[in-house]
């Protein structure tokens, strides 16, 4: 029993994981809290349910084309109206803007989509297999993969690409950056659209594998990323990773012995706990104002 | 400022008064009294959040959960202990300072961003407990049939009585702000928002003032849950939910936060009518007031009726 | 007896050691001024002295009293005022409100007299209003009490800045770098002001970079360098050490 429930975790903390990375990176550029992210991958989640039911695409193109669409809704937020404020505002207006932003797609979510829990196909066919004396579902299994394959795919592109590189400089100092003829807004918005693509890929394979999906949780996923980002430490990609396992493992955990209603509970209980404790996180770094 | 013109400034307040006095010999149509009603409460629950995001910086996403604390303490404390509104009231507000002053004193030293989620995630707890422990707070059912309050032996019963009783809270919230900020602590509360190392170097202590600022914020969303309880005669956890928090914040930042307290009260009368001439497009109103939102910061970042803002 | 007795100040980042056992005395109604390279650790020194950062060891006496650790607010309110190299005025409100704040420690107005004696608490607020207008005055601000901070000209925030630090009446003022980015014309101006609030009674500690203005103003100069006091001495023998030439004029053109 262990062994599954323990298996399940770290199936939700990869997915997880997936929803953070895109979340800490931008928070790692603009030092913006980011309150759109998770009702962008909703939005994406919920496109990617449409394909699947009403076109019956295969899922493969139709993650595909969602995570797009998410990746591209992101960057327009971040077109239309984060840039407008990056430069000169004080860091709370582009946090209630964001707010803003975040109602507003959620607003056109519930038009098209409806506000209810709805049925979300499995994306495989789901069957028990036996492995060492555990009874391990396929659709985890496969969900675990593509989330680790993602994250490995994401950190190989951030390690040795130059773009990777480009967004780690302009993550250190967006002027130097500048002047080095980065092209600051160009890096910045195709981090919004990786956030995006990677959030809808792990809304679709989280969806798929509780069979559910609402609008609900747009917002759900936001706090999601937040808590998980803190935990590991903000603006860090090994921090996004160990974050979203914690969170997964620790939120199942609880799930399944003691309540599942007191998941929520949690998540905020260890998002507070953590801001008092640690603000910086298990992997962050303190950062020293200069005076 | 506080002097030269300020007389005329006493009288255009003054001549307010008279006016929001006169009102309901005026209007006798219950849906607008109605709305005036709620206008109050948020006025009220707004010139405290000012006090914290608009003076202090702070911002703060758990407003609704202090309000909610008022609304609770006054709906249990009447429906089952028999006390009576006054006394209902003072505890409320007591409540909500207390419980304030306790989540400000650990938050003293977070910066900006992680207070803000602190105080979401606050707001959340606070619901979620208020939904789910029902012998205490009777769940998502919310607590019903909460008496009639009595002034003085005065039972407050129409529309137009909760308007006079609504109406007395919100100037005696006003007077106590701007008392309050017309002095050294008010200048305090604007030095931490704009500079909080320089503020440490004048002598403030920034932690003693952050707590201060936000605890009396608290303090008079606790009267405003407090005055909704009676006025509902309900009080459901889905008063107090995160959205209430971003429309409060809405509204003050749309009137302009700050000194100038007309301001927010401005945002409120902007926010309630743009609301209720909504309505029947209800399933935009999301849309449209996040789209006020963003239009507000992008165009006009200092607020409507505000001069100052963030803004560098 | 000297008003500010440090001894053995030492300030630590992890491995970097910013500032290293400095000691000095700074006399009522003098300016002492430090200067020193780049990275010399003047700004660190005096950010362990005004309660910025917390000292990793030694101690500080101010007018006789151990505030060694002492928080930035209460340091303040024990007399000690300061200015920063990178101006820190409260750009987005106005140059009166400002100088009000800076008087913030010395308004003695408690929190329950606004609700129970608001007549005094008025008063007390009228006395700060008026304290502060006739040091506007003084440093020739008052017509622009009203404006936004952010909208004065960077040598009228300078110089806002000082009145700030000015309004808290210390026994002590520290100015970190108040010429940087002035012309000479300005930087004259400034050398008299200083003067003048000096031979008011002013104990002054001037940082600067700049040679010029640090030998027009100083009773008495420190020179450090890698953190540690180098040398001590009046203007003129600093001038005259060739040691000192070396060290920091090494780096910077004679003027």
């Amino acid at each position: 029993m262990l062994g599954e429930v323990i298996l399940v975790g770290v199936m939700v903390g990869a997915v997880y994981a997936l929803v953070t990375v895109g979340y800490s990176m931008v928070y790692g550029i603009l030092k913006l809290m980011n309150f759109a992210h998770g009702d962008v991958y909703i939005f994406g989640t919920l496109v990617c349910l449409t394909l699947l039911t009403k076109y019956n695409l295969h899922p493969v193109l139709a993650i595909l084309i969602a995570a797009i669409v998410g990746g591209g809704l992101a960057s327009l937020v971040e077109l239309l109206v984060y840039r407008r404020l990056r430069a000169e505002q004080h860091r709370l207006i582009s946090m209630i803007t964001a707010l803003g932003a975040a109602y507003v797609i959620q607003n056109i979510t519930e038009l098209n989509w409806g506000n209810q829990v709805m049925f979300f196909p499995s994306i495989v066919k789901s069957k028990f297999i036996n492995f060492w004396g555990l009874q391990i579902s396929v659709t985890h299994i496969i969900t675990l993969f593509v989330a680790v394959l993602c994250i490995a795919v994401l950190i190989l592109f951030m390690r040795y690409s130059r773009y990777g590189k480009a967004i780690d400089c302009v993550s250190q100092d967006m002027d130097a950056a500048s002047l080095m003829g980065i092209p600051i807004n160009r890096i910045v918005s195709s981090v919004y659209f990786m956030g995006g693509l990677l959030g809808v890929i792990g809304g679709v394979l989280y969806s798929s594998s509780y069979n559910a999906v609402s609008l609900g949780m747009g917002f759900r996923g936001t706090l999601v990323a937040f808590t998980a980002a803190v935990i590991g430490g903000i603006g860090s990609l090994g921090g996004a990773l160990l974050g979203g396992m914690i969170l997964g493992l620790s939120e199942n955990l609880i799930g399944v012995y003691i309540s599942s209603s007191y998941r929520d509970p949690l998540m905020y209980s260890l998002l507070i706990i953590m801001l008092l404790v640690k603000p910086t996180g298990i992997l962050g770094s303190s950062d020293q104002a200069k005076v | 400022m506080m002097m030269g013109s300020g007389k005329r400034k006493w009288l255009l307040l003054g001549g307010l008064t008279i006016c929001l006095l006169l009102v309901p010999m005026l209007v006798t149509d219950i849906y607008i009294l109605s709305i005036l009603n709620m206008m109050i409460i948020y006025s009220i629950l707004c010139l405290g959040l000012n006090l914290i995001l608009g003076f202090t910086g702070l911002l703060s996403l758990g407003h609704a959960a202090f309000y909610g604390i008022g609304a609770y303490t006054t709906a249990i404390l009447m429906t089952r202990y028999n006390f009576g509104f006054g006394s209902a009231f003072f505890a409320s507000a007591v409540l909500a300072l207390l419980v304030g002053i306790i989540i400000a004193i650990p938050t003293r030293k977070v910066r900006g961003d992680y207070f803000c989620l602190i105080t979401l995630a606050f707001g959340e707890i606070f619901r979620l407990v208020a939904t789910a422990w029902i012998e205490f707070t009777r769940g998502a059912m919310g607590i019903v049939r909460i008496p009639m309050p009595k002034i003085f032996g005065i039972p407050i019963a129409t529309e137009t009585d909760f308007y006079y009783l609504g109406l007395g809270i919100l100037i005696f919230t006003y007077l106590t702000i701007k008392a309050i900020t017309d002095t050294r602590y008010g200048r305090a509360f604007i030095a931490i928002r704009e500079d909080e190392l320089a503020a440490d170097t004048m002598g403030i202590n920034t932690a003693i003032y952050k707590i201060m600022a936000f605890s009396i914020g608290c303090l008079f969303a606790g009267m405003a849950g407090s005055f909704l309880a009676v006025y509902q005669t309900v009080v459901t956890p889905s008063n107090f939910r995160l959205e209430e928090s971003c429309l409060m914040i809405i509204m003050v930042i749309v009137g302009g936060m700050g000194r100038n307290l007309l301001a927010p009260l401005a945002g409120v009368v902007v926010m309630t009518v743009a609301t209720e001439v909504f309505r029947s497009v209800a399933d935009y109103r999301m849309l449209i007031i996040g789209l006020i939102m963003i239009l507000v910061l992008l165009l006009r970042p200092q607020g409507i009726f505000g001069s100052s803002s963030f803004k560098s | 007896m000297p008003i500010l007795d440090t001894k053995d100040v030492t300030k630590q980042f992890g491995g970097l050691v910013a500032v290293n056992q400095v000691s000095m005395t700074v006399n009522k109604n003098e300016i002492v001024g430090i200067i020193g390279p780049n990275g010399a650790g003047k700004t660190s020194f005096i950010n362990a002295l005004t309660g910025i950062y917390k000292p990793s060891g030694g101690q500080i006496f101010f007018q006789g009293k151990d505030i060694t650790g002492f928080p930035a607010y209460k340091i303040a309110k024990q007399g000690i005022a300061r200015t920063f190299q990178n101006l820190r005025v409260f750009s987005n409100i106005s140059v009166l409100e400002n100088v009000l704040i800076g008087a913030h420690c010395r308004i003695d107005n408690p929190f329950h007299h606004i609700f129970l004696r608001p007549l005094r608490s008025k008063k007390i607020e009228r006395q700060a209003y008026a304290k502060v207008i006739a040091l506007l005055k003084n440093v020739g601000l008052e017509e622009k009490k009203e404006s936004l901070a952010k909208n004065l000209s960077y040598g009228e925030q300078r110089t806002l800045e000082i009145c700030r630090a000015l309004a808290s009446d210390p026994e002590l003022l520290i100015l970190d770098e108040p010429c940087a980015g002035m012309n000479s014309a300005e930087m004259d101006t400034l050398a008299d002001f200083v003067k003048k609030l000096r031979d008011e009674g002013q104990t002054i500690v001037v940082i600067e970079h700049n040679m010029c203005f640090i030998m027009a103003v100083s009773d008495r100069i420190i020179v450090m360098t890698e953190g540690a006091k180098f040398r001590e001495g009046t203007p003129a023998e600093i001038r005259n050490d060739l040691e000192v030439q070396k060290v920091y004029l090494g780096e910077q053109e004679v003027e």
